[in-house]
């Protein structure tokens, strides 16, 4: 059985200008020990879903299931979350610096943070581990800067006390809400090798939020691709890169511009994404898809395995075998060059 | 393009450019300090090409922007501009010269007033440089929606009516009112999703291959600068540690930093990323109130040796390279050396990991 279990995970937010449905019949496994990259666009409901899954997201209405080590946490009591994030579930945001309180030292609070969870450690054992901590995500001369406030370390190294916050209680899962989206490249590299290494020595299993396709490439194992609060793809690493089969996939990958030769033309997807508020019927990226047909304006797609492997699923309709694929992608590309 | 070419015609030359900020530091109201935001900045533009400009936060390349586009004034060294000297020009006298040197900034939530319709917000410069009557105006900025990819019978809508990539076309079709000679683009598509960033840069480069523009491109993401630059210059803490013709730069890399920043890149590609180099340097950049003595390197750089604490180094073609590719490192990497196995020949006190503790807590 997998570490957590998602399935057919709803979520919906009521505004003044209707139902923003936000997340619409998600479901992805993640194992033990592994990293599942979550790639979307903006408001393709990538964070909201982990948000919802730890019981950050009030006043939304939600259904599904999201089992964790054997509890639902959609309807587990506020009591029993409580013992399960933070404890079991470490996580850690893009922005550490709204995330760490201004006023405390950086140790006061990870302290705080362990003893929240267990009062039998002791202010001195739990001072201990924090300085533990922040050497094992490589912050020179920890024992010193244990007693500085956040403002007084960069961004990179903010972002390490952030993760050592969220590993203090030795979680079997961390999710990661694009944890060096606002980090600069090189101290993205040290960060990204800060989490791998602690995944290597703890077995910890990783969701990893994120739009960026290079990130996916460096760090994850599986990889679920949203668009519109629903996935249109899932496989393997390898897979989405080489092997995928969703049209939305290869849009976002031809859109890069690492995969032209310098001065080309890039590929990028026409149109933007949809209105969450009034979604059409049928698959949410056909206005933008290249090979739409009458089915897919009328019906969603199911994520189904394509290409018999039951471990890649994509919910389109073209079909999973490559010849029918390709003969049907010419017949569209010659119906619409006839039309134009 | 016209860049590859020698003898093409210079349009923008900056000689020694330096822009110092004064601030006050310390909670104690004591001192003062001095940021060095660019600090001795020499480089040149040729029409029609396009100059990407790359580097870390606070390494001073939108500073330099600034300081190009006179949003600025200098603190030392000179900006030409087509043949003409814009460093002592009053605001009046540079008013003509602000037609042909436009900007496109990076936030497309910041640059627009969102209470101002979109057609008045494009039609502002025809407005502000007196240029048509109001109905001439209409038609000319209807025009530049179109040509930017807007529906032009959108002219009287809000900029909150408008998604993000839509958004950055009105700041481009702003831009592109004057018919500038050059446009410096910030970070134009930072804030854009990568399917909308590839819009965006398409558009660019239609405008640049139809009015012949010449930009200078800056951005944090090597992949987007490499796609869309002739040449490119790196930035580390005020100043051009490399500069080469793109290919050039990837292919023949002289500085530590520019390879430790190609090295940090994410490749979307697993094989690549499997298989790839790579160099994590330590600590973070360093201040730019205070940067360190000799190569504002050398505290992070793998091949500091202990003259690279003593000497500047100057920008200059290192080891045989041709005049376009300029490194400013005494101790520049050959072709195919593998910097991750190189070791800091200097005292364990100037390496980066361990100064950051002091130098940050003292801050």
């Amino acid at each position: 059985m997998a570490l957590l279990e998602v399935r057919d995970l709803h979520v919906t937010f009521d505004t003044a200008d209707g139902a923003v449905q936000a997340v619409r019949g998600l479901s992805f496994d993640v194992e033990a020990g592994k990293t599942l990259a979550i790639v979307g666009e903006s408001g393709s409901g990538k964070s909201v879903s982990t948000q919802t899954i730890t019981g950050l997201t009030r006043g939304a209405r939600i259904s599904g299931e999201a089992v964790f080590d054997g509890l639902d946490l959609l309807s587990a009591s506020a009591h029993e979350l409580r013992r399960v994030r933070g404890a079991k579930i470490g996580m850690i945001f893009q922005d550490p610096l709204s995330s760490l309180h201004p006023y405390y030292r950086v140790g006061w609070q990870i302290v705080e943070m362990i003893r929240a969870h267990d009062r039998s450690v002791s202010r001195n054992q739990a001072r201990a581990r924090a300085v533990e901590l922040l050497r094992l995500v490589g912050i020179p001369g920890a024992d010193r800067r244990i007693d500085d406030y956040p403002h007084q370390f960069s961004g990179g190294m903010r972002q390490r006390v952030m993760i050592a916050m969220a590993m203090a209680l030795d979680p079997m899962l961390l999710i990661a809400d694009e944890p060096t989206t606002a980090l600069d490249v090189t101290v993205q590299a040290q960060v990204l090798a800060v989490m791998r290494n602690l995944q290597e020595e703890f077995g910890t299993a990783i969701i990893l939020i994120t739009h960026d396709l290079g990130v996916v490439a460096e760090m994850c194992d599986e990889v679920v691709v949203m668009y519109a609060g629903g996935v249109m793809e899932r496989a393997g690493r390898r897979e989405i890169f080489y092997r995928h089969h969703h049209p939305y996939t290869e849009g976002l990958l031809a859109s890069l511009p690492a995969q032209g030769a310098p001065g080309e033309r890039l590929t990028p997807i026409a149109g933007t994404p949809p209105s969450l508020i009034s979604l059409p019927p049928g698959c949410p990226f056909a206005p933008r898809c290249a090979y739409a047909f009458d089915k897919c304006w009328a019906h969603r797609p199911p994520l189904d395995p394509v290409f018999g492997d039951p471990a890649h699923t994509s919910a389109c309709w073209l079909s999973g075998d490559e010849q029918v694929r390709a003969r049907q992608r010419d017949a569209l590309e010659r119906a619409r060059e006839e039309s134009a | 393009m016209s860049a590859s070419h020698p003898g093409a015609d210079v349009l923008l030359q900056c000689t020694d450019v330096v822009k110092h900020f004064p601030v006050t530091s310390g909670s104690l109201g004591g001192g003062h300090a001095t940021v060095h935001a660019v600090d001795g900045v020499s480089l040149q533009v040729q029409q029609g090409e396009t100059l990407g400009l790359v580097g870390e936060t606070g390494c001073g390349k939108s500073t330099l922007a600034r300081c190009i586009a006179r949003l600025y004034d200098l603190t030392a060294g000179t900006v030409e501009f087509d043949g003409r000297d814009l460093t002592g020009l009053s605001r009046r006298q540079l008013r003509p010269i602000r037609r042909q040197i436009q900007v496109i900034f990076q936030d497309p939530y910041g640059s627009l007033n969102p209470r101002r319709r979109v057609g008045s917000i494009i039609g502002d410069p025809f407005a502000i440089h007196g240029i048509d009557s109001r109905a001439q105006r209409k038609r000319r900025v209807q025009e530049l929606m179109e040509r930017v990819g807007l529906n032009p019978e959108h002219y009287n809508r809000f900029p909150s009516e408008f998604s993000g990539g839509q958004r950055q076309r009105i700041g481009t079709a702003r831009a592109l009112a004057l018919r500038p000679k050059m446009i410096i683009c910030d970070e134009p598509v930072s804030a854009l999703d990568v399917s909308i960033q590839a819009q965006i840069l398409n558009l660019l480069a239609d405008l640049q291959a139809e009015l012949g523009l010449t930009y200078i491109f800056i951005s944090h993401d090597l992949s987007v600068v490499r796609h869309v630059s002739n040449r490119i210059a790196v930035m580390y803490l005020g100043k051009i540690v490399e500069t080469a013709p793109t290919a050039d730069l990837f292919e023949r890399t002289r500085h530590p930093y520019t390879r430790a920043l190609l090295s940090a890149l994410p490749a979307p590609d697993p094989d690549a990323a499997d298989s790839r180099e790579r160099i994590v340097l330590a600590g973070d950049p360093p201040s730019p109130t205070n940067p360190p003595a000799g190569c504002r390197f050398h505290p992070r750089c793998p091949k500091a040796r202990n003259d690279c604490i003593a000497n500047d180094p100057d920008l200059v073609p290192r080891l045989g390279d041709h005049a376009s590719h300029r490194t400013a490192c005494l101790h520049p990497l050959q072709i195919g050396e593998d910097m991750s196995i190189a070791i800091p020949q200097i005292g364990d006190s100037e390496i980066a990991a361990d100064t950051i503790a002091t130098s940050e807590g003292a801050s």
